[in-house]
């Protein structure tokens, strides 16, 4: 690829246009810009936001059938409700404490006692049973059970079990103190708020009308069928139209369909380069507009980095690379 | 959690398949228990002390024995549960009584007592153990497994099981060629019959008839170390009272000119001279009465039979041929006529006009099941312990004059003086697996008895019972003719399912259908083989037979058949109504209350030519292995039946598989019988791979052995377990794809690995040669997390020498609460200890030091749990097991594999973001292969795994992949639909909008961009094996080094180093890499300064003349570092220190010069002091 001339610029200014927007699901597209801003855009979603989870605990009595570990790493995966963890300090640049976890600026304390008394039956310990310091972060079913109790309608607090994190049987016991540090998600999976991102390249689809005007009714219907997904549509009186672009997944069948049928040519797609579209899905820890508005300020800093190090002539590596002075 | 689940599986009935696979050794053992004990007893021939003082003699009979369930020592009455021995590293064993009857003179007075014999190991779940018929609950309550099947023993704590061995086939007189059978003598052939004689009490004399040169027979058989042959002439006199003619009828009376060499003729006009050379060998002895031959051979054995010293040659004989010849018979009539059957097979095998048999082939082959091993072994130390108790009575009588054989109590004391030795024996037999008897009880091998019953997962579990081991000798055997998979094996012996390497087709597995026959029936009812043997004749005689009594003149084969019972000779059928016969006996079979077992075999071998020799042989002995196969035959009610079927018969049965064709085998055989399923092929592990009718058969061969590899589920009950090493999975899943099997043996319960999205591409290069990438973010969530359990036993009151009292306990000094240790001096639970790290400690009693003892290894552990076991009488507790728990979360190098013998090592923990996705799921793979594992491995199976379980969680169900299912004919099954698996897992993955084939589009992770071909993705059931890097990792850069060359130590566990040998030294050689040469080879090993005398060049002279002390002291004062001072060594030899000059070598080769110095060869180094290359001289 040609460097830009001095002075001239590749700048380009991207769009986005949110097409839906849930709290925990946002689709949204991305144009007039190249697939390296998306994939960045995607890469940080994933596994540069931050977000809170456990990362401590220590563990007083645990008479349960899972073991100190497992136990420990089931509370881990428990997505804490972290809009403030852009806020936070990582725990490891905090100078207000010693990483013990003591510390209102990079750490929230949990709790959670649970004892199996009465009867036969098993006690589930869930979610719901930790109790947080901060009434901010606190596991992601609490906080939408909160929410629906707040809002009143039909609030049913037995519908919500939680996460079940152990079964107890009469007479074990879990007693545990846990300690919630903001992290990333390239650090472990359980500090990335991302269940799912990913992005499509937009299809431009054209249907060689002259050529599908040459293929009988049921030709044209076993064609338009051979495609997994309902991209095409027959209608009655034999017109073949796209009706959902985007269903189509690259995978060529309706393209070798047309060649196998001796009609090469019969369509032609072709993916646009420079327009995406997003599914984003987020665990709950922090709602997917948020993601992506923190993903852009990740990406955003991350630039300013690489600003800030340019400025001072000091590329590094990166330098050497881009082949600068 | 646990107990949720399994108040969730209904009781009982469940588990009924898995337990039925572990029935041959429960059986055996409870038949040793309500039949054998008995019959070994009765077995014993009583023993006779003749009092040297005087004429009196004291009779020792064992009458009756009695083995008492598992008791708990010193508290009557309560019952011991297998648990309990193993924690507490005991033996499951119970009380073994035997009345004795002693009886002095033959008009005495007969004393009874009842002998302890110590104590005989139980076997779980036999009809002694406590647990037996225990519902699941109760099974729990006690610290079992919810499925616990039994079937092996507890001895010190260890989970010990008896190998199924493979052994002759019993009763049956078999035609053999041998090479070896020269070597018995002069005059000796390669040919000869032989037949295992089984006692009822399942004791064994192996008879050999052995073809002379000359025409005649030897009859060969093993006593007290060597081999004793007897012209075949004289044992047949001996049997009966008979004469030369009736002995040349009954040899010659097979023969007849009329059918010169047809079908099914097996005797030439030879036999006849034949009779004559085996009539005129007796003959020249000079013994031509039946009373002269007993008395011959009574001379001939007196001195060896024990125990008869004293009786007359008649008597003798009359013993040998009752405890020796044919010992499965009682009658001497049935003997004789098993002896001209047997010569006459013995002369058609010579003649050729009836083949030899395969000993190798599992046709003629039969197993040694644990209870029948306990029986002969326990009969053997019995007279072992009357030889015993025979020989001290007779020392003290001869010692002590007075000592008098009517005083039951002295002989008392004698006779107890042995007995714990006999229930010691059996339990060592079961701990060590050495079988130690002077006779050697007609066993293939004396060692390797026994097995460690591991419990590394479910599948090596299951193996261990359903192994059978051809024998330890075979291994060490150079031809691999007994390795052969042979036909004869189908059904009964998984094909499969046998290692690959050294024990490959010696330990085979059984087939998930096949059993052993047993003294059960159905109902679980002792058999009474006496009744069947007469309702046996009684139905053959109505079909046809000649009784072989009242004699009559008989013929051979052709023209009629004989009909063998279990080695008897019942009588004969006429050729032409033999096949009516046998149809009537297998209906017979079917039919429930007919009197015949239904585990009869009918062994029809009709007439050929030159075949196997024809007889109709029937087998009702326990031992024998059987299979379910579906019988044509119509039963009189119109339904099919199932009949059990063993592989002597099934070679000349005509079996069909169920997928419709008739194997080729035209309308000329029509098919009598039917496979249930084409999977009874299979072994249970075997089974278990989905569709591996796909697969290349040896990748089916090597998920056998990586199944039981694999870290799973070992069991549930692992709180309560003592295993010296278990393995775990933190969260395993059940396959999507399954087959049957895995349903039916409820494998559910332990699982084995995970369903990982498995994406078949060349990505980053880290997948190439079998190697796979993990995606770091799935490891992160928990993916193939597992844990290593270790439990330390540690018993104090054995480990000292000296008798000095050791308990757990704590400096009381020590206020310390950093180490793990508690105040009892045990570790505290939950508590994490490192390496070296103390962990408990112990008290010395006389010293009243305190030992603490620290953790070996290099891994952290965990305290998972500790128990101690029984206080001492001071309430000290010396005895704890300690469980530590080692955490293994995948990393790199460590092994995993597929169902389908794909394995493959992880290569790196790669960052999802840089994973390849999907664009409309937006799915990441968790494992990356190579596309390179298919085509040169052919696993097909794998791919429609991949498909399979792709569209089962679309369509949210199991699927299943039985294989063979498509050559099961399927009633009403649409002709149009596809048969290939691939069109009917296409269109189900089509209907949820994925690519029919499988494969998916996938973006690069690093890029964003499209790439260049679909990927075939989808999720398969991925296992992680117990190969981990954390045991086997080896690096040093310094550390210990063997004392004497000053080399680095090898040896992983004491941190050595990993050897740099001499093909190494040649490739860095052949590399001109010579400094890294030396660095390995001299720097990094003994790297070593000598001082060499240069004038008299000798490396040891050396000697230090004085060291500046003082000078030495300021500097180190100082803290300036310590310079070695020139020239303070000096030259002993040549008094002087000038010549004195330091060289660097290796130490051996110092090492060299003075072992060389110790045998008077003195080295000399010539040293020269130039810096240049000496000028090249010539060459």
């Amino acid at each position: 690829m040609d460097r830009p001339a001095a002075g001239s610029s590749y700048q380009r200014f991207p769009r986005v246009r949110i097409r839906e927007l849930k709290d925990d699901y946002a689709k949204f597209e991305l144009r007039d810009t190249d697939a390296s801003i998306a994939n960045a855009l995607r890469r940080v979603m994933i596994a540069e936001v931050p977000t809170v989870a456990i990362d401590l605990v220590e563990i007083e009595v645990n008479s349960s059938v899972l073991n100190d570990e497992f136990i420990a790493h089931r509370l881990g995966l428990i997505p804490l409700t972290s809009a403030a963890a852009m806020q936070m300090r990582f725990s490891r640049d905090c100078d207000a404490c010693d990483g013990d976890g003591s510390c209102e600026y990079c750490s929230v304390e949990f709790n959670l006692s649970a004892r199996a008394t009465d009867s036969d039956q098993t006690l589930e310990v869930t979610s719901n049973d930790l109790r947080s310091a901060d009434p901010k972060v606190c596991p992601v079913d609490q906080a939408r059970a909160y929410q629906l109790a707040l809002s009143g309608n039909d609030y049913d607090p037995n519908a919500e079990r939680g996460i079940l994190i152990v079964k107890l049987r009469r007479g074990q016991e879990l007693r545990l103190r846990a300690i919630a540090r903001k992290g990333i998600g390239k650090d472990h999976a359980k500090w990335s708020p991302a269940a799912t991102v990913t992005f499509m390249y937009e299809p431009d689809i054209l249907i060689n009308e002259e050529l599908m005007d040459t293929l009988t009714f049921d030709e044209k219907r076993s064609w338009v069928e051979s495609s997994p997904t309902k991209v095409f549509d027959l209608s009655a009186n034999g017109k073949v139209t796209v009706c959902d672009a985007e269903a189509y997944t690259y995978d060529d069948e309706v393209i070798k369909k047309a060649e196998a049928m001796g009609k090469p040519g019969l369509v032609e797609i072709n993916a646009k380069e420079d327009s995406f579209i997003f599914t984003v899905e987020t665990t709950g820890a922090i709602t997917a507009y948020e993601l992506i508005m923190n993903a852009i300020t990740v990406l955003r800093q991350k630039l300013d980095a690489i600003g800030l190090q340019d400025d001072d002539g000091d590329l590094g590596e990166l330098g050497a690379h881009l082949g600068g002075p | 959690m646990d107990t949720a689940a399994k108040s969730a599986s209904p009781a009982g009935a469940d588990y009924a398949a898995l337990k039925e696979l572990f029935r041959p050794h429960v059986e055996s053992f409870d038949s040793f228990l309500d039949v054998g004990l008995d019959e070994m007893l009765r077995g014993i021939r009583p023993m006779e002390i003749k009092d040297p003082n005087s004429s009196a003699i004291l009779k020792i009979t064992l009458e009756k024995g009695q083995v008492l369930p598992p008791m708990r020592d010193g508290r009557l009455g309560v019952p011991l549960y297998p648990q309990e021995c193993r924690q507490a590293r005991t033996t499951y064993h119970g009380e073994f009584k035997v009345d004795v009857c002693l009886q002095c003179n033959e008009d005495g007075a007969q004393i009874r007592h009842t002998f302890n014999f110590g104590h005989l190991p139980i076997m779980l779940m036999s009809k002694l153990c406590h647990l037996r018929d225990a519902d699941p609950h109760k099974l729990v309550f006690h610290g079992e497994e919810a499925t616990e099947m039994g079937g092996y023993f507890i001895c010190g704590g260890m989970e010990r099981l008896i190998r199924i061995l493979i052994l002759q086939k019993r009763n049956y007189p078999m035609g053999l060629v041998r090479g070896s059978f020269v070597k018995r003598g002069a005059g000796y052939t390669d040919k000869a019959v032989v037949i295992r004689c089984v006692h009822s009490d399942q004791s064994s004399v192996t008879i050999k008839l052995y073809y002379l040169q000359n025409g005649s027979a030897r009859l060969g058989f093993w006593l007290g170390g060597r081999e004793f042959l007897l012209p075949v002439g004289i044992v047949l006199k001996a049997l009966i009272d008979t004469s030369d003619r009736e002995i040349f009828t009954s040899l010659t009376c097979c023969y007849s000119d009329k059918y010169g060499r047809g079908k099914g003729v097996v005797s030439t006009q030879l036999i006849g001279e034949r009779a004559q050379i085996i009539l005129d060998e007796v003959r020249d002895l000079s013994l031509l009465t039946h009373m002269q031959c007993l008395v011959h051979i009574g001379k001939y054995f007196r001195s060896v039979m024990e125990g008869f010293e004293h009786y007359d040659y008649e008597t003798v004989a009359k013993a040998v041929l009752k405890d020796y010849i044919f010992v499965h018979l009682e009658n001497n009539h049935d003997k004789f006529n098993l002896l001209i059957f047997m010569l006459q097979k013995l002369y058609a095998l010579v003649d050729q006009t009836a083949s030899p048999d395969n000993a190798d082939a599992l046709q003629f082959q039969e197993a040694l099941l644990p209870g029948h091993l306990i029986t002969i072994f326990l009969k053997d130390r019995l007279q072992d312990w009357l030889r015993k108790s025979k020989r001290l009575i007779i020392e003290e009588a001869t010692k002590n004059k007075s000592f008098d054989l009517n005083n039951a109590l002295e002989v008392r004391k004698f006779l107890t003086k042995h007995t714990t030795f006999v229930g010691r024996a059996i339990e060592s037999m079961i701990k060590i697996g050495k079988v130690n008897s002077q006779s050697g009880l007609d066993l293939p091998q004396r060692d390797g008895m026994t097995i460690h019953a591991e419990r590394l997962n479910f599948h090596r579990y299951i193996s261990h019972f359903r192994s059978v081991h051809r024998g330890s000798a075979f291994a060490k055997m150079r031809t691999t003719s007994v390795r052969k998979l042979l036909p004869e094996s189908w059904g009964f012996l998984c094909p499969v399912h046998t290692p690959d390497g050294e024990p490959c087709g010696l330990l085979n597995h059984m087939t998930s259908t096949c059993r052993i026959s047993s003294v059960y029936n159905s109902e679980g009812v002792v058999k009474d083989f006496g009744k069947i043997k007469k309702s046996l004749s009684f139905e053959l005689v109505r079909v046809g037979m000649n009784p072989v009594l009242p004699k009559i003149e008989r013929t051979g084969p052709p023209e009629v058949l004989h009909v063998h019972l279990d080695g008897c000779i019942l009588g004969t059928i006429a050729s032409a109504r033999i096949e009516e016969a046998v149809n009537y006996l297998r209906m017979l079979k079917l039919l429930a209350h007919s009197g015949i077992p239904e585990d009869l075999e009918v062994g029809y071998v009709p007439l050929s030519l030159g075949g196997a020799y024809p007889g109709l042989y029937l087998f009702t002995n326990p031992a024998r292995f059987v299979r379910p196969v579906k019988s044509l035959f119509g039963l009189p009610d119109g339904k099919q039946s199932i009949e059990l079927i063993g592989p002597f018969e099934q070679a000349f049965m005509e079996i069909r598989c169920p997928d419709g064709g008739d194997g080729g085998r035209k309308e000329k055989f029509p098919a009598t019988h039917e496979e249930i399923h084409p999977t009874a092929i299979l072994s249970v592990v075997a089974n278990l791979t989905p569709w591996s009718d796909h697969n290349q058969s040896p990748r089916n061969m090597y998920q056998c052995q990586m199944a039981k590899q694999t870290m799973g589920f070992c069991g549930q009950a692992l709180k309560f377990r003592t295993d010296v090493k278990a393995f775990h999975l933190q969260t395993p899943q059940t396959p999507i794809v399954r087959t049957a099997t895995y349903g039916k043996y409820c494998m559910d319960e332990f699982p084995s690995g995970t369903n990982a999205i498995v994406a078949v591409l060349a990505y980053t290069g880290y997948d190439m040669e079998d190697a796979m990438i993990l995606n770091k973010s799935a490891v992160d969530r928990g993916m193939f997390r597992g844990h290593i359990y270790q439990t330390e036993c540690i018993d104090l009151s054995k480990k000292n020498r000296e008798n000095v009292p050791e308990i757990f306990a704590k400096s009381v000094l020590s206020r310390d609460t950093s180490t793990a240790i508690d105040s009892d001096g045990l570790p505290r639970l939950g508590q994490t200890v490192h390496p070296n790290e103390q962990y408990y400690s112990v008290y010395n009693r006389l010293t009243g030091a305190i030992r603490p003892v620290r953790l070996k290894g290099t891994e952290p552990a965990f305290i998972d749990y500790v128990a101690v076991n029984g206080a001492s009488s001071k309430g000290d507790f010396q005895k704890a097991n300690i469980r530590l728990r080692r955490v293994r979360n995948p990393i790199i190098g460590d092994k995993f594999s597929s169902r389908h013998g794909q394995k493959g090592v992880c290569s790196q923990l790669w960052p999802d973001i840089d994973m390849p996705f999907s664009a409309n799921t937006g799915m990441r793979p968790d494992l990356i292969i190579n596309p390179h594992a298919f085509p040169s491995r052919m696993t097909i199976a794998m791919l429609l795994e991949s498909m399979a379980a792709k569209a089962g969680s679309l369509h949210g169900k199991f699927m299943d992949a039985t294989p063979f299912a498509s050559s099961v004919k399927k009633e009403g099954k649409d002709p149009r639909k596809p048969d290939s698996i691939v069109d009917e897992l296409g269109p189900m993955l089509a209907s949820y909008g994925f690519n029919y084939h499988g494969t998916e589009t996938l973006y690069s992770g690093f890029f964003g961009t499209e790439m260049d071909c679909a990927i075939f993705i989808g999720p398969v059931y991925y296992q992680r094996l117990r190969h981990m890097v954390s045991d086997k990792f080896q690096v040093r850069t310094t550390g210990r080094i063997d004392q004497i060359t000053r080399q680095p130590i090898g040896g992983r566990k004491h941190g050595g180093g990993i050897r740099f040998g001499e093909m190494e030294r040649d490739a860095l050689l052949a590399h001109g890499s010579s400094y890294l040469l030396h660095d390995r080879l001299h720097s990094c090993s003994d790297y070593h300064i000598a001082d060499v005398c240069s004038f008299c060049g000798s490396l040891l002279t050396a000697t230090v003349i004085k060291s500046d002390t003082q000078k030495k002291a300021k500097r180190e004062m100082l803290g300036l570092p310590t310079v070695r001072p020139q020239k303070n060594f000096a030259c002993q030899a040549c008094k002087t220190s000038k010549g004195m000059e330091t060289v660097a070598m290796p130490y051996v080769f110092r090492y060299l010069a003075a072992e060389l110095a110790a045998m008077n060869i003195k080295l000399e180094l010539r040293l020269s002091n130039k810096s240049e290359l000496p000028p090249s001289q010539g060459s």
